[in-house]
């Protein structure tokens, strides 16, 4: 009645990983593109635009990504009558609107630790809106993002294992589906684990070297830097 | 379906009792899993090869795994070498040793980021070694430990309803029951979501309080 633990099974598990990657990343793309301008609306002087960025945010943050699951599953097709939200679908709805919150407070914070000379020379040379934020900051920013950024990045890719409550059939639930198969629950968990920290680590690891080589690497002082009040010293 | 929230107030009752059980399994995880991280913590700062080797393995482990995954071993895995545990159980376990290893690491970075430069300063001015330790390293570690400490508080409590997979009756599995029996979906998500909202921000303003009220008079 059960086959004990062979190839078939490893097999099964490496498909579920590649789904659970698969919609991680699309996750990050969608929630990633959002969170941006969501970072950015609340970096903005418009101040409409910063409440409804801290309303969204505070209202994912405070609730269960779970429950957001749940929610894009079985709320949105009542919302909408007639639709049927497929399980893919639901997943990588829930986890870019959870991305995104956590994304823009990330890009807010790298934003806010850009010196303000920098946005006030950006504008003495009259750049735009849009120059200012794509020559200026953004290029800035995106340094000090990066180790926070796949800080959450692992958050992501370890509560994407909740998509295995809606049924979709992620390394999660790869790891349930081998269990019952084999009537090994132990040994089929501890290879998906494995599967996890691998993944998790390895990306770990790159923002520890990366974030190493940002701090040893001096930052060469910029031209105006002792001009500006509140640059250098305290620091 | 327009939405009517008329069908939930039957089950006012139901929704209070599992966001009580969703509080108390958060306060029996937060604590066990903050006294467990002291150990950790220590194994981790020790001089010795092994404790430290093993106290990491187990926060990197731990940090680099899913919770859902933690939580099934310990609810279906360990049945099969006889360990059974009802869901509570299994859920505050899981619960437990998950915030342990990150409650560590915020130990871990509270005391590392008292610069070396003050024990020696304390070893000039005389101090004593309990005195160093409780007045120099404790208290200002403490006041580094609080905030994310908190913070941690907040995402355990989220976390808590990852243990309505194993049927424990807390706040998201009784809103899964109130769904399949009225099919007010949407409302009772509604509903839901604001509990847990509500709780998180209480816990959020909290923590804030404690930062500007209790800590600051203990600024050295």
């Amino acid at each position: 009645m059960f086959q004990s633990f062979g190839p078939d099974d490893l097999l099964l598990i490496a498909q579920g990983a590649v789904v659970t990657l698969v919609i991680c990343s699309l996750a990050v793309v969608f929630g990633g593109t959002l969170g941006l301008a969501l970072g950015l609306m609340s970096a903005g002087r418009i101040a409409i635009l910063r409440w409804i960025s801290a309303v969204y945010v505070g209202a994912i943050r405070g609730v269960p990504v779970l429950l957001i699951i749940f929610f894009v599953y079985f709320g949105l097709p009542l919302a909408v009558p007639g639709t049927d939200v497929p399980d893919y679908l639901a997943a990588v709805i829930a986890l870019s609107v959870f991305a995104s919150a956590y994304v823009s407070e990330i890009v807010r914070g790298s934003i806010a630790a850009i010196p303000r000379g920098q946005f006030e020379a950006a504008e003495a040379l009259g750049l735009s809106y849009w120059s200012r934020y794509r020559f200026v900051i953004l290029p800035q920013a995106t340094r000090i993002i990066v180790p926070p950024g796949i800080g959450f990045l692992v958050v992501l890719i370890k509560d994407s294992s909740l998509v295995a409550a809606i049924g979709l059939m992620d390394l999660a639930r790869s790891g349930n589906i081998v269990a019952s198969l084999t009537a090994n629950p132990i040994l089929s968990y501890l290879v998906v684990g494995a599967v996890y920290f691998v993944i998790c680590y390895t990306a770990s690891a790159f923002a520890r070297r990366y974030e190493r080589r940002l701090s040893t690497r001096a930052v060469a002082p910029g031209v105006g830097d002792s001009l500006v009040v509140g640059s250098g010293v305290e620091k | 379906m327009p939405l009517y929230f008329g069908d939930l107030i039957p089950y006012a009752g139901e929704l209070f009792t599992g966001l009580l059980i969703s509080l108390g399994i958060t306060a029996v995880a937060a604590v066990a899993g903050g006294l467990l991280a002291i150990g950790l913590y220590l194994g981790r700062a020790s001089r010795r090869a092994l404790p430290r080797r093993l106290a990491g393995a187990y926060i990197e482990v731990i940090r680099n795994t899913p919770l859902l995954l933690q939580l099934y071993l310990i609810y279906f895995a360990l049945p099969q070498i006889g360990v059974n545990f009802d869901p509570i159980t299994a859920g505050i376990i899981a619960l437990t040793l998950n915030n342990a290893a990150y409650v560590a690491e915020i130990y871990r970075a509270g005391f590392e980021s008292i610069p070396t430069g003050l024990n020696e300063a304390a070893a000039a001015l005389g101090l004593s070694r309990r005195s160093t330790f409780v007045d120099v390293q404790l208290v200002p570690a403490l006041r580094n430990v609080i905030p994310p400490l908190t913070n941690q508080i907040i995402l355990l409590f989220l976390a808590s309803s990852i243990a309505s997979i194993v049927a424990v009756p807390e706040l998201m599995h009784v809103m899964m029951g109130i769904t399949s029996e009225t099919f007010r979906t949407v409302e009772t998500f509604v509903v839901g979501g604001l509990l847990y909202f509500g709780v998180a921000f209480l816990l959020a303003m909290t923590s804030k309080l404690i930062e500007t009220r209790v800590i600051r008079w203990k600024v050295a």
